[in-house]
Order: C-alpha cells, then structure tokens, then sequence
C-alpha cells in the first residue's frame, strides 16, 4: 500500500499527471472512488479486495478529461484498475476513446473481489466474474503492486445460471425477463457505471423521435434493457458493474455474458484482451460465422 | 391514543384476513416492500435494515396513465384516468418510511392538488415499526426522527419480546382499521412499551439541520461542490430509492396517429437533460451543480416552502450508490 501511495504521489508530484483516480477506504468492507489531484491526499490511496468499482469509467467523463487539460499541453491521467478493469481500458482504446499514451496504468496481482460491500472476504462472499476470471494478471499496465495470490475457487453460480436460462424455451425465458424487467425504476445506474457506456448522448435520452419509451412499464423496460444489450454485444468486458449498481437486484451480467460467450463462441472474441485486435464489430472477416443472421 | 397488546400469530391472522378480502397488506422484503400473497412470506424484524427501495412507488408510482387521448383530422378527445386504488396496508412500516407521504402530501397539493396522489395516499394504513438497529448510514436522529417515532403511521407496533408487539393506534384511520379486530387485542401495558422503547440504541446526530439550512444559503457557490462533482456518476439511483424524491416527467405515448396516452414517470435531479431547455440551454450544465441542487433542495428550499426537510434519514441512496457518495457525510459537511 505504502510503495502505491510514494507512486501516485511522485506523479503528481513530478507533474507527469494531472490526477490518479483510485480507491479510498470508508469503512472495513467497504471503498469508495477518489479523484486525487493534491498529492498529499495520495495517503488515502487504498488496493484490497473490497475495491470493486471500475474506475475506468471515469476516463471518459468530459470534466475528468478536463482536469488533465492545461492551456498547451495535455497531462497524463493515473487510474487504479484490478486487472479485469484493465479491460475496459484495451476496450476503450481500441474504440478510440482513450489513448494510452495519455494514461498511467496502476495495477495490481489480483486474488478476486467480494460480490458486494458490507461482505467479509471469504470463498463464499466472492463476487461472481472472480470464480470464472481468466484475467488476474495485468498485462498492459505501466506499474503493478502486490503478491501473486489464488483465487479462492467456488462455483461459478451466475454461469450456471446462464445456462439454466439458457435451456428454458423461449416462452419460459421471456417470462424470467419480463418479471425481471418490471422491476426497472429507469435509473440508469447500470448506463452510468458501465464504462463502455460513454456515448455522450445515450439513445434513451434522445426525445425527436423517441426511440426508447422512457416510462418503465413493462414494454419501456424491455426496449432499454434490450437496447443495452444490444449496444454492448461483443464489446461487455464482464466487470459486473451494472449488476452491482442496479438498485433492484436485476441479474443484468445474465445477458451481457450471455451476448460474451456468443461472442466468444462465435468469432473467437474476447472484449478487452488485447489490444492488436481489432474489434469485433469493428472488423470483417469473410470466415466469420452467418449463423446468427435472420 | 390507546395502546393495546397483540400476539405475532394474531398481527399474521388479521393480514390473512385482509388478503382474504382483497386488501394489498405491503410488507419489507430485501429488495423493496412486495404485496404478500401469502402471510408465511411476512418477514417482521424490527432490526432488518431498510429495503433497498422506499414504498414510494405505491403510492406515487414510477410510472402511470394521467390521461388517455383521440385524435382525429379536426379534434382531440381527452379521456380521464380514475384511479382504482385497494386499501392498502403498510405493515412494518420502517420510522424512516412511515413519514415519507406527509412529507411529500405538502408537494403534491402545493399549486395543484394531484388527485393521483392523493386517492392512493388517503388508501394507505401505515402501520409501522420500531427499529432496533441502524447501520453506518442511517440518520434519521439528524432530520428530527427517530428509530421509535411514531410520526405518518396510522398504528405503531413495538416489539415486546419475539412474539408479542405493543400496538399503539394513533390515528383515527387507525382505530377505525383496528376496531373490527379487536378481539385479537389483549390489555396494554404502556410502561412494558416504554421499557423497550428505552432500550433500543439511536445513531448519533451527524448534523444541525438549522446550521446546515444557513450555510446552504450563504454557499451555493463553494468549491466543495466540485469535488463531488467529479465522482458522481448523474444516475437517478439516489432519487429512485429515496422515500421522498419525487420529481416527475409527463410524455406522451402514441400508439398510432389517432391514440395515445400521457404518462407520468419519475425523473431525476442529477440527470444531465433533466433540466436541459429546448433552446439548448442548460442551468445544471455540470455535475456540481446537480448535486448541489439536490442538498439544496432537502435541506433549505423544501424547508423555506414547506417548513419541512425532504429527508427521512434512511440512509438509501448512500447505502445504494454506485460510487458510495454518503449524503450524511455531505451534509454534516455542510460548515465552514
């Protein structure tokens, strides 16, 4: 933790960035994101398994943008990221969102997450993506803390879920998602946790014409979450972020990794874990399956 | 106000009663408060910490019909909404619920009195429920509550032991509600009551909503907005879960050319479009000021219109928020 905080200090110090954007602790289970700009406030600076948001959101806020923007000349902005988080960075390169040359990547060795704050960390408390993760060391990141540990291993339940709804006809599944849906408020919490969420102007809110029918009844529901969906296909780098956000206890990862594992099954893509790639719905390839047209 | 004694069993048999004849009984469950279908889902903990969601939706939902319309080549024709509200009954109401549609009623018959809202309302019974725990995001001690206030709830149970509640009937919507039931009451004995009332444990007042009402007025510009500016991600969470939020958005849905109805939905402060003008202007162009406007907004202009802060210091959007921004913190912040 010391040899993290003399780190994000020296950056801001030495002024090569504008910022670190890590995780701050609020109470024994729990962690909260901060947005460092004075380097004495790096003392705060925490890595544990309690740090489950994905900070990489912030990278495209338009006034975090702005904190790295000095008259002529534009600053490198630190992040913290568990290595999954990391891929919502390869991610948001690849769709020029970001560039890696303005980022200080700052990682660490990763043994798993708990599924949600106010848990202790134990095999049970795990969080979901942690027992099926397959991207516990950082690959692209410019400095990394910590040991290599294991991961506790437990079964992976949401997977099964997966193919639990996977299996049900489609008559039974649209009614898992149709009671599920009805309990969408329309908070948009799991649009602004997502990182790959950042279109400035989300289709849902757009009102000449109205594609998404913002009242949350049964059809509105559905049209968003779809869309969502949708929109995230091929590109969902599997934080859980909208799963842990959702104030509902909607099972939204059931249909992003769902839309993943098509996607991996498909055309052998994986979102976010490598940056030679290009990516899928941004490439061609002749080869490329035509199953899933109508 | 009269207090009585009744017996778990008894308190189940009365919601049995009531689903029986078609009454919604509404109560706590992880999540948000369900209408029970069956008395053996009724969950009654006085320590369970508040449903991630607030009732709110029961009694202004998140989204409704307020008008049906036709419309032909040479007119439109209007077609009201009546709204076919149940008793409805709120059992294990928490303190920090129970007060929630008295706070907003003031809202909802300001300039207009929102029939909508009031019809579900006036079909509420509230009976809530002592709370024994609080976590470290309840408050309600700081906005003038408490974990045994006994303020919106029509009856007030408190528990004795594990399978009998003092049952204290403060309203006369309460004693009308009760007294078909009043085989089921045995004799109360309010110094048993007081006795467990005395023992459960309070959080401790985190702020002086005076103090924080006349700091507001003297800081709407202060750079301690434009650190929670940075972190907030502008999702409607915090305003969704909160028992008293309650701005709304009126669009209309076409079904086709000639039909369509005009629906009421919630809506959020912290929105970027929320309070985006058609002309392309936006007061709230920024992140700090959303969030400023929303302290504001409960804790000085709702008191300067209605004497009354727009909090129940359940803790909900701070225990729910993505980011874990903790709105007593904020506040308590609210000083020089």
């Amino acid at each position: 933790m010391e040899e993290l905080r003399r780190y994000a200090k020296e950056l801001l110090v030495s002024g090569e960035v504008a910022a670190v954007i890590g995780y701050m602790q609020v109470s024994e289970t729990r962690t909260k994101p901060v947005i460092i700009i004075d380097p004495t406030d790096t003392s705060l600076l925490v890595l544990n398994e309690y740090c489950l948001n994905n900070l990489t959101v912030y990278l495209t806020r338009a006034r975090i943008k702005a904190l790295a923007r000095e008259k002529d000349k534009v600053k490198k902005l630190a992040v913290v990221v568990k290595p999954c988080d990391e891929r919502s960075i390869v991610a948001l390169i690849q769709e020029n969102q970001i560039r890696r040359d303005e980022l200080v990547i700052i990682s660490f060795n990763c043994h798993g997450v708990v599924r949600d704050f106010g848990c202790s960390f134990v095999p049970d408390t795990l969080a979901a993506k942690c027992s099926v993760c397959t991207s516990a060391a950082p690959q692209y990141s410019d400095k990394i803390f910590g040991e290599v540990k294991e991961i506790p291993g437990t079964d992976d339940k949401q997977l099964m879920k997966i193919d639990e709804t996977g299996n049900k006809s489609a008559a039974e599944r649209f009614e898992f998602f149709s009671k599920e849906f009805d309990k969408c408020i329309k908070c948009y919490a799991c649009r602004a946790v997502c990182p790959l969420c950042y279109c400035q102007r989300c289709i849902t809110d757009k009102t000449i014409p109205r594609w998404i029918e913002s009242s949350s009844h049964s059809r509105g529901n559905f049209s968003w979450n779809i869309v969502r969906a949708f929109h995230l296909s091929g590109r969902c780098t599997g934080c859980g972020e909208c799963d842990r956000a959702c104030p509902m206890d909607i099972p939204l990862s059931l249909i992003n990794r769902k839309m993943a594992q098509a996607s991996k099954d498909l055309f052998g893509y994986e979102s976010g874990k490598s940056l030679e790639k290009a990516t899928l719905v941004g490439s061609f390839d002749k080869k490329d399956s035509d199953e899933i047209f109508m | 106000m009269e207090e009585k004694i009744i017996t778990k069993s008894n308190l189940l048999m009365i919601c049995k009663d009531l689903i029986d004849r078609g009454h919604v009984v509404l109560a706590p469950g992880v999540t948000e408060y369900k209408a029970v279908r069956d008395v053996s889902e009724i969950n009654l903990d006085p320590s369970a910490l508040p449903t991630k969601a607030s009732y709110k939706n029961f009694v202004f939902p998140k989204t409704e019909p307020v008008l049906y319309y036709k419309r032909s080549k040479s007119d439109v024709s209007l077609i009201d909404v009546n709204v076919d509200m149940k008793d409805t009954v709120i059992l294990g109401a928490k303190p920090c619920d129970a007060n929630s549609t008295e706070i907003m009623k003031d809202l909802f018959n300001w300039d207009y009195q929102d029939e909508f809202y009031n019809a579900r309302a006036g079909h509420f019974i509230v009976i809530g429920m002592m709370c024994t725990s609080f976590d470290e995001y309840c408050f309600c001690t700081s906005v003038g509550s408490s974990p045994c206030s006994e303020s919106g709830s029509d009856i007030f149970l408190i528990p004795l032991d594990e399978k009998t509640f003092a049952v204290r009937i403060l309203t006369d919507k309460g004693k009308d509600f009760i007294s078909p039931y009043s085989s089921c009451l045995e004799v109360g004995n309010p110094a048993r009551s007081e006795e467990a009332a005395k023992r459960v444990e309070y959080p401790e007042k985190a702020f002086d909503c005076k103090a924080v009402h006349e700091w507001l007025g003297r800081n709407f510009e202060n750079r301690k907005w434009d650190n929670i500016g940075n972190v907030c991600l502008s999702c409607a969470q915090c305003a969704f879960v909160c028992p008293v939020c309650h701005c709304f958005d009126i669009v209309d849905e076409d079904y086709s050319y000639s039909e369509g109805r005009r629906m009421k939905n919630w809506d959020g402060c912290q929105f970027g479009h929320f309070t985006l003008h058609a002309s392309g202007h936006n007061p709230r162009d920024i992140q700090s000021k959303r969030y400023r406007q929303r302290v504001n907004h409960k804790f000085r202009y709702y008191v300067d219109r209605f004497g009354k802060i727009l909090c129940t210091g359940c803790g909900r959007c701070s225990r729910g928020c993505p980011v874990s921004i903790d709105i007593k913190e904020i506040v308590a912040n609210c000083k020089d």
